[in-house]
């Protein structure tokens, strides 16, 4: 038969008949599963890995984490679930860190300055040669060293230090954005050298000033699992409120129940307010002792801070406030919080970065005793020192009177070698510091312990690459600790690859000083015996997580649990200072800007932090939570204001303020005070792996360059959130390279006949939730 | 092919009230599936590799605005809509319940992204590259998909398989919520989820987690929504495409529509 297209159809059709019939007379149906029978390569487990316990040093926080080690090449890191700072979680910059050490740009080896300098042209050297050069250096010019490094603790920090007092020098933390403020706050409203930790998972009520605790602000990821019990934690009854006070829609806010956009550097005045109402309507908590906080005056103490008082001076919004009268809005508030035990206050970030960012955490801390948070559960708790005699539990970091003083001297030539290792202090200080063009001395020698090129290495005479986290030891005590004693342990995971030739910072200090017979303090020949030193004088202490029989037992599971702590060994309590709110009402000053027009909010990136991240690629395409930007710098203006302005999404606009100006592209933000600008850091490199300096002068710029270096009273920090900005069209445009649509995405359901299943985010209210 | 092996139906919880929208799961789930590294381009083309991702949504206008996150990732559907459309057969549900793409079946004709209607298929427009050395962090675990196939989220089938390999096949007992937990076995996005917003567990494990959520909204469909005793819901349940992943609804303190008097 000839096989036409009308034989095939009359074909099918009668197998299809048949195929029905054979089931009508009875014949037993196999069921046709639709599934491979192949074996995919997801199904076969092949080789075996190793996983290894160590400390994440991605940020300033150090995570403790597992690395996935398969054949000599770490995998994936993740949460070691029993460090108790992060408790087997981690955030998006932890995973990052692989492409630290897999980096293509990594500086395989030693090299030394060829061109002029800050040309960035350097030329391989000898690790001999550059050792050499390093000793003669510090036998030259060693009473004029500078050793800069990140925020450290523990080991690292001990040998840092002890490092340049060997030679008559100094070491100095640097931190773009530095917890300074914070750490006096803490100091002068606690008595507490060490930053305390928030017991959030016990809390009822949170009222946050500033502070992106979600996000970058001092511990996230502890902070994160925090917040989770605080919402919906087993066992709760009540699921905690959260109000985030500040002016730019930050990630945590996004997160809170309520966002109060009020006015820049007006927190410690709401702060007192609340203060006010508290104890004038006496809300206070049961074991609050008033007379002692207010000097025997009562609410008499704050009777400038009155509702009426500091109402207007917020300046909130109307249509937030509802046809309320900003005061009534201030004595809801303090009713809410005071009503919602155990409440508890925090602040930070721009609330500590303006001139009166010490006033204004001091009042926010404050709180906490009126409401009997201090020392309690779901309230702030206290940490003990280090388990070790010497070894530092809390990190230097120079304050922007620091650095000030510090370029003077690089200038006059009293500080004639710096030595820098993981820290980009030319990219991360405002220029006007002048720090980078001080750095233009022919009689200055600098030493850069960077494994990639950055701002500050590009102007070094001598680059002696460090090994990465990964791949070396070390230690921490983290800061804040959960309210006991931790000291983490950090050790290589994996060799460095075989065409990469770096060395470790703390050993090449080590063996410098031993040549150098500066030795005195540094009895050890490296890190690693140094720690492990520290690991026979944890077993000597016969307390705390590590059992173990013998000091060489001890040090195999301190290593493989990734750190000794002892939940027994807790924090002191505190007790008010007598007149505490009379001292924080004399401090009381009204912030003060440089130039004029609107508010800029610099702020820490979500993923690339101050910099620090910009040249790994997952950080640099992790999208932005609220606008779902990578690779790019953006202006946040309130989207109203824009279409005022003029400005479409993508305009690049110039951001001029009293020091100098950048360029960014535009991006409207239906969440934000109309006054102010919010600019992310991390973009606007020059120097560095390619990752790093995507995009031109238009996209990609650093805002910390033009920032005035205005400091905080009575800290000396830098008071980043202190300047104002006139913000103008260039009249280029360009497309935001973002993750959201052409579109912003709001949600429809709601608006389409109230609908809810369109809905995606589905609500309910808290009575209903289960 | 496996004898006497035990049937999980693989499940998770993602509860919207405790996502905070930090990335953190982003990011895992790219190091530990071989993910193309998204660059500026990627971005622009709105082609960008994110096998579950955030969603930001606003509502409302200054000085009452919110945003709300939610993650989405394939939603391992029972019906799902991929899957019928697919000529070749390249994708299917496993016996664990899981939405599986069979790479070398997959002809590239992109009609199961085109019917996915939360938009988790990607397809391989261009062969991923990675910088030599980067190459050393690839998990050996996970086929590198190749130019013109299309690529989803898989729950992290290999971390279920080496988990099933230690816990099943070595005593023979069920692999749970605790062995998971233990085992450090979870997707790489549930593990990492640093406010614990993630959750996952056998769906037939009577004792998991997960199961409560999954009881109530499979005996209450969509049309009696309102007797659920949980937050539980499915993304767009309407379709009844019977999603593997139940969302729970986010609490609203402060409704934008409510007049009445709050801080």
């Amino acid at each position: 038969m000839k096989f036409t297209r009308r034989n095939f159809l009359a074909w099918a059709g009668i197998s299809a008949v048949g195929a029905v019939g054979c089931d009508v007379f009875g014949s037993e149906g196999q069921e046709l599963r639709l599934q491979s029978p192949v074996m995919q390569p997801e199904d076969l487990v092949k080789g075996r890995d190793n996983w290894y316990a160590t400390l994440c040093r991605q940020c300033p926080t150090s995570e403790g984490v597992l690395v996935r080690v398969m054949e000599g090449r770490a995998k994936k890191v993740q949460g070691n679930p029993m460090y108790p700072v992060n408790w087997g979680k981690q955030s998006a910059r932890c995973d990052a860190g692989l492409q630290a050490l897999y980096h293509p740009e990594r500086l395989a080896g030693p090299m030394r300055r060829t061109g002029a300098r800050g040309s960035g042209e350097f030329a391989p050297t000898t690790w001999q040669q550059g050792l050499d050069t390093l000793s003669a250096q510090l036998g030259e010019r060693g009473n004029g060293l500078l050793l800069v490094t990140e925020p450290i603790r523990a080991h690292q920090a001990l040998i840092s230090s002890r490092f340049a007092n060997a030679f008559g020098g100094r070491h100095l933390g640097f931190e773009a954005l530095d917890q300074t403020t914070y750490r006096a706050a803490v100091k002068d409203v606690y008595g507490q050298d060490l930053l305390p930790d928030f017991d959030l998972a016990h809390a009822n009520f949170l009222l946050s000033f500033g502070a992106d605790f979600l996000s970058t602000w001092v511990s996230p990821t502890r902070w994160s699992v925090g917040y989770g019990d605080f919402r919906q934690g087993e066992g709760r009854t009540q699921r905690g409120t959260h109000v985030q006070v500040e002016p730019r829609f930050s990630m945590t806010a996004a997160s809170a129940d309520k966002w109060v956009p009020i006015k820049p550097g007006i927190e410690g005045y709401l702060a007192l307010s609340l203060a006010h109402v508290i104890i004038s309507e006496n809300l206070q908590a049961v074991s609050t002792d008033v007379n002692a906080l207010t000097g025997g005056q009562g609410a008499a103490a704050l009777a400038n801070f009155s509702p009426d008082q500091v109402g207007p001076m917020l300046e909130l919004p109307a249509a937030m406030l509802k046809g309320h009268s900003p005061a009534d809005w201030i004595r809801e508030l303090a009713r809410d919080f005071a009503g919602h035990t155990p409440a508890l206050a925090i602040g930070g970030d721009s609330a500590a970065a303006h001139s009166n960012g010490l006033f204004n955490l001091e009042a926010i801390y404050a709180l906490n005793y009126l409401v009997g948070s201090v020392g309690e559960v779901g309230g702030v708790r206290f940490n003990p020192g280090s388990p070790i005699a010497d070894l530092p539990a809390a990190s230097t970091v120079g304050t922007m009177a620091d650095w000030t003083s510090v370029a003077g001297d690089i200038r006059e030539g009293r500080t004639r070698l710096l030595m820098v290792h993981s820290a980009d202090p030319v990219y991360g200080l405002p220029a006007s510091v002048g720090f980078g063009d001080a750095l233009n001395r022919d009689d200055l020698f600098i030493v850069s312990f960077s494994p990639f090129m950055n701002e500050t290495t590009a102007m070094a005479d001598l680059i002696l690459p460090d090994r990465i986290y990964l791949e070396d030891w070390g230690s921490d005590i983290p800061e804040p600790a959960p309210g006991y004693q931790v000291l983490g342990i950090q050790q290589p995971v994996v060799n460095p690859l075989s065409d990469l030739d770096p060395r470790s910072f703390v050993d090449v200090l080590l063996s410098t000083a031993q040549e150098l017979d500066r030795d005195g303090d540094l009895p050890w020949g490296s890190l690693q015996q140094a720690l492990r030193e520290t690991s026979d004088a944890l077993f000597a202490l016969n307390r705390g997580s590590v059992e173990a029989t013998s000091a060489g037992e001890f040090w195999n599971s301190l290593l493989r649990q990734g750190g000794w702590w002892d939940e027994r060994e807790t924090g002191p309590s505190a007790s008010a200072p007598n007149g505490l709110y009379n001292q924080i009402a004399n401090r009381a000053a009204q912030p003060i800007f440089s130039g004029e027009g609107m508010y800029l909010m610099p702020f820490s990136h979500n993923t690339l932090l101050d910099g620090r991240n910009t040249h790994l690629p997952w950080a640099q395409a992790a999208p932005d939570p609220i606008t779902t930007i990578t690779w790019q710098s953006w202006v946040e203006i309130n989207q109203r204001q824009m279409e005022e302005m003029g400005f479409r999404e993508g305009d690049i606009v110039q951001v001029r303020s009293s020091q100098g100006s950048i360029t960014a592209p535009v991006y409207p933000n239906p969440a934000m005070r109309p006054d102010v600008v919010g600019v992310p850091l991390g973009q606007g490199r020059r120097h560095g792996p390619e990752y790093a300096i995507v995009g031109d002068d238009r996209e990609s710029s650093n805002v910390l360059s033009i920032l005035a270096s205005s400091q905080v009273e009575g800290t000396g920090a830098l008071a980043w959130a202190s300047n104002r900005v006139q913000v103008s069209s260039t009249g280029e445009s360009i497309r935001i390279v973002k993750f959201e649509g052409e579109f912003t995405s709001r949600e429809i359901g709601n608006q389409i006949d109230n609908n809810p299943s369109e809905e995606i985010i589905k609500t309910t209210s808290p009575g209903a939730s289960h | 092919m496996v004898t006497n092996r035990i049937d999980h139906k693989w499940g998770m919880v993602v509860d919207l009230d405790k996502c905070t929208g930090c990335q953190a799961c982003v990011v895992a789930c790219q190091a530990e599936n071989n993910l193309p590294i998204n660059t500026k381009d990627f971005f622009l083309q709105k082609r960008a590799y994110e096998w579950i991702r955030i969603e930001r949504y606003w509502e409302g206008e200054y000085p009452n605005v919110k945003a709300r996150f939610i993650p989405v990732l394939c939603q391992h559907c029972e019906n799902a809509p991929c899957e019928p459309v697919c000529p070749v057969y390249a994708t299917y549900r496993n016996d664990d319940g899981l939405n599986v793409q069979i790479y070398n079946r997959c002809v590239g004709t992109r009609y199961c992204i085109n019917n996915c209607p939360y938009q988790v298929r990607f397809f391989n427009f261009w062969q991923p590259n990675w910088p030599e050395r980067l190459k050393n962090q690839l998990n050996p675990d996970v086929t590198i998909r190749t130019r013109g196939i299309t690529e989803k989220c898989t729950f992290c089938v290999q971390r279920l398989r080496r988990a099933e390999l230690q816990v099943e096949r070595v005593s023979g007992e069920r692999l749970n919520d605790e062995k998971l937990k233990a085992g450090n076995y979870a997707p790489a996005c549930t593990q990492a989820c640093p406010t614990n917003a993630l959750m996952f567990g056998d769906q037939n494990d009577a004792e998991s987690k997960i199961r409560p959520y999954f009881d109530d909204v499979n005996t209450f469909d969509i049309h009696h929504e309102e007797e659920r005793t949980t937050r539980g819901y499915r993304l767009l349940e309407e379709i009844n495409t019977r999603p593997s992943i139940i969302y729970l609804k986010k609490v609203d303190q402060y409704p934008l529509n409510e007049d009445e008097d709050h801080v």
